[in-house]
């Protein structure tokens, strides 16, 4: 080895360990920057109570709640819409309809949430009090329908993905046993891809989970658990925007990284299911 | 009596993209009877098999012109004419591949596979049927207690057998085999000679091989390819 790849290699190798210090070292500092609340609650407290900072109780259930409840709901809405895109997508529809559709999911994935943001608010918003007559229009349902549409072309392309990485000899099987286009990508297309479906929804529930500014604009912010589609809530993520501008010393502010802690581990964990999936997938086809 | 003629191939030119494969083929093939076609790797046997039950559409970029009958219920019917639904041909023309290419499911449902796509759903015909198959395909004996398994754990041999099976579930007037024993040891293939020969006269063959002990063995009638084109040799 010459001095110079000797160099090169050192380089790259402090690069690389910076990379993975990086999300390691903003877990700490949350933990650091939450300390003043765990000297006076414990995680329990804060992981089961009610948020009311006047009464000193600085719990995220509601939040968490809200939380979980609009990303599995969108991802409930966007897997059938996901599964049909990529369905035409991968060969279901003639080759005129397939590449532009294709195009436009891609272009839509590129979308900044506000716009789908200002379109709920002064499109769905209204339309959601008028028809269901609930209080200011800005709830779950609000935020949930532009939410999954918002996830729904990053699905599409992580289907696509996975439809496209089905082994040509299997298709060739199907198709020569006289399956017609539907039987074999119901038969044997979407079983096969079964791992790398699961890998995209859990990428696109993390997604979900961490969008900010459509449950913000949307969903209504009352800090209280939900008990509906219907009912103002407020996310995690729409917490924690909420809850930056208040005093640096107060115990609010210390609770938003206790937020941040359990969207960190949220979005880990979806990310790591994705890995090992995606791996056991490339060993089933491979 | 003369043979009864199976297959009747005109004029068929195949192309990949800009690149000619096969120019004006001519070629019968008789009921009941094994055909071989032979010849150097690379020179479109397999393509000229894929013509035959139009599996070439599903290539990218390939491109056939010509005609293909195919005698059924006593009728020769064009092969690419519009009213003739591909899946049935593809059905009563079944083919087999030189890799095993199971499906990713059980050895049950593999077999019973061409059966769920005809819509059939009566089980306990479905059992029979695959039953049957499996006989044919001298395979009962050995996956007979294992029918729930993934078809993905049998040998390579057994895996090919399967896939045979697969083909004649669907009762196939012609079996098109692409290199159907050069994946397999001597004994696997040995297996699979016999049992083509089993499948003569219940069945047309077509079967594409570079092996010419195994075409000499087996073979009623055997076309060469050779300058693009098909040539009868015996």
């Amino acid at each position: 080895m010459t001095r110079r790849e000797r160099l090169t290699r050192k380089i790259l190798g402090a690069a690389t360990l910076c990379a993975a210090a990086l999300p390691l070292s903003i877990l700490i500092f949350m933990v650091v920057l939450a300390r003043p609340l765990f000297s006076s609650f414990s995680v329990t407290d804060l992981l089961t109570g009610t948020w009311e900072p006047l009464q000193g109780r600085y719990g995220i259930l509601p939040m968490m709640t809200a939380s979980l409840l609009l990303a599995l709901a969108s991802l409930a809405v966007a897997f059938p819409v996901s599964l049909g895109c990529a369905g035409l997508i991968f060969g279901l529809a003639p080759p005129v309809v397939t590449v532009p559709l294709r195009r436009l999911v891609q272009l839509m994935t590129g979308f900044p949430t506000v716009v789908y943001g200002f379109v709920g608010v002064f499109v769905l918003v209204p339309a959601v009090r008028d028809l269901f007559q609930a209080g200011s229009g800005r709830c779950l349902l609000s935020a949930l329908v532009p939410l999954s549409l918002m996830i729904t072309p990053t699905m599409t392309l992580f289907f696509s993905d996975a439809f496209a990485a089905v082994p040509r000899p299997i298709l060739l099987a199907a198709t020569a046993s006289g399956a017609d286009p539907v039987q074999r990508f119901v038969w044997v297309v979407i079983p096969s891809a079964r791992r790398g479906l699961a890998a995209g929804m859990v990428l696109s529930f993390g997604r979900a989970v961490g969008d900010t500014l459509i449950a913000l604009m949307l969903a209504g912010n009352a800090a209280r658990m939900p008990s509906g589609f219907l009912e103002s809530s407020r996310t995690l993520t729409a917490h924690v925007a909420l809850v930056i501008a208040a005093d640096f010393q107060s115990l609010e502010f210390a609770s938003i990284f206790v937020c941040g802690m359990v969207l960190y581990v949220l979005t880990s964990c979806a990310a790591l299911c994705a890995w090992r999936m995606r791996a056991a997938a490339e060993r089933y086809s491979g | 009596m003369d043979p009864v003629i199976k297959i009747r191939v005109e004029e068929l030119t195949f192309r990949y993209g800009t690149r000619t494969v096969l120019r004006d083929v001519n070629a019968v093939f008789f009921e009941g009877a094994l055909t071989a076609v032979v010849g150097p790797s690379g020179r479109g046997k397999s393509t000229f098999l894929m013509a035959l039950n139009r599996l070439w559409e599903e290539v990218p970029g390939a491109d056939a012109r010509g005609r293909v009958w195919v005698r059924l219920d006593g009728n020769e019917r064009l092969v690419s004419d519009p009213s003739f639904p591909v899946t049935e041909l593809r059905r009563r023309v079944a083919m087999v591949f030189q890799v095993p290419n199971p499906l990713p499911m059980s050895i049950f449902k593999n077999v019973a596979f061409p059966l769920k796509v005809m819509g059939l759903r009566d089980k306990a015909v479905a059992a029979e049927v695959v039953e049957d198959a499996l006989r044919r395909a001298f395979l009962w004996d050995e996956v007979k207690d294992r029918l729930r398994e993934d078809a993905r754990l049998l040998s390579g041999g057994q895996q090919q057998r399967l896939c045979i099976a697969r083909a004649l579930a669907a009762q196939p007037d012609v079996l098109l085999l692409d290199e159907p024993t050069s994946s397999l040891d001597a004994r696997a293939a040995g297996i699979i000679e016999e049992l083509l020969l089993t499948l003569k006269g219940r069945c047309t063959l077509v079967v594409v091989s570079h092996y010419l002990e195994q075409v000499e063995r087996l073979a009623d009638q055997v076309y060469e390819v050779a300058d693009e084109t098909l040539q009868l040799v015996s």
